[in-house]
């Protein structure tokens, strides 16, 4: 089991692709850290996001209900886009169950997902 | 192998049932993605007794092997108001971006993680009964 506290690190890449990776408990406060972290890099240009999950392993429906919020403000204030990579296979389950994959790009790793993103690719 | 956790409301104690999945999945030998499937629904069904069941939680963890298949049993009782499982109909994702409900997806949840779920409920006891195979089905 990982830690209940969340870890973040953010970074904005080129092409206004920004990245957070996050390892921890994605529940109502792991939400809120990623989408405040969001919100700081939406401030600084960042109209495509990249959410890397490779230090994630459980999660719950609130922490995925803002991640929804977090998509929806990408989209109407940016019309961007929002992506996720290294998900385990029961997060990737409820992303497909609570219709976040309707709506954000799915890649395997952040090296596949980097390379399609700053192509302009994985819509 | 069997454990029973007495829980009281407190922030993250979701996680100590899904510590406990995870211990008891893997003495079993379940598959590390079967083991977070059932973490995952049995945080959501804390997480319900918590908001709904009005005090502490009771989660029992056991293994099982009726049918000759070995699983894993969890129940979480709470000692809320009730409700009618019948009444909560699964949540579809929306067919537009943010006119979707946010709440109210943890039964859902449960139910497609799950392998076999039972819910009892009436005044005063709600228990959530779940089970998880230890491997897929043939």
């Amino acid at each position: 089991m990982n830690d209940e506290r969340i870890r973040l690190s953010q970074e904005l890449l080129d092409q206004g692709l920004g990245l957070i990776a996050a390892a921890g408990y994605i529940n109502n406060e792991g939400g809120q850290a990623i989408a405040d972290a969001a919100a700081d890099l939406m401030s600084q240009g960042c109209s495509t996001l990249l959410i890397d999950l490779e230090g994630t392993r459980i999660i719950n429906s609130i922490g995925v209900s803002i991640l929804l919020e977090i998509m929806e403000k990408l989209l109407e204030e940016k019309n961007g886009r929002l992506a996720f990579c290294n998900l385990t296979p029961t997060i990737a389950k409820t992303f497909e169950i609570m219709g976040l994959v309707q709506y954000a790009a799915v890649f395997p790793d952040r090296t596949t997902a980097r390379a399609t993103l700053e192509a302009g690719g994985g819509a | 192998m069997e454990a029973v956790l007495h829980l009281p409301v407190a922030p993250n104690v979701e996680l100590v049932a899904a510590k406990a999945v995870e211990t008891l999945g893997g003495a079993l030998g379940m598959p590390r993605s079967r083991v977070e499937a059932a973490s995952v629904a049995v945080v959501e069904a804390c997480l319900n007794a918590i908001e709904h069941g009005g005090g502490s939680m009771v989660v029992r963890l056991r293994s099982d092997n009726a049918g000759g298949r070995a699983g894993l049993v969890i129940e979480v009782e709470d000692h809320g108001r009730g409700f009618a499982p019948e009444d909560v109909p699964p949540r579809r994702p929306a067919p537009k971006l943010g006119s979707g409900p946010r709440r109210g997806w943890g039964l859902t949840l449960i139910r497609e993680l799950m392998d076999e779920v039972q819910i009892t409920s009436r005044p005063g006891m709600t228990l959530v009964r779940m089970l998880k195979y230890a491997e897929n089905g043939p």
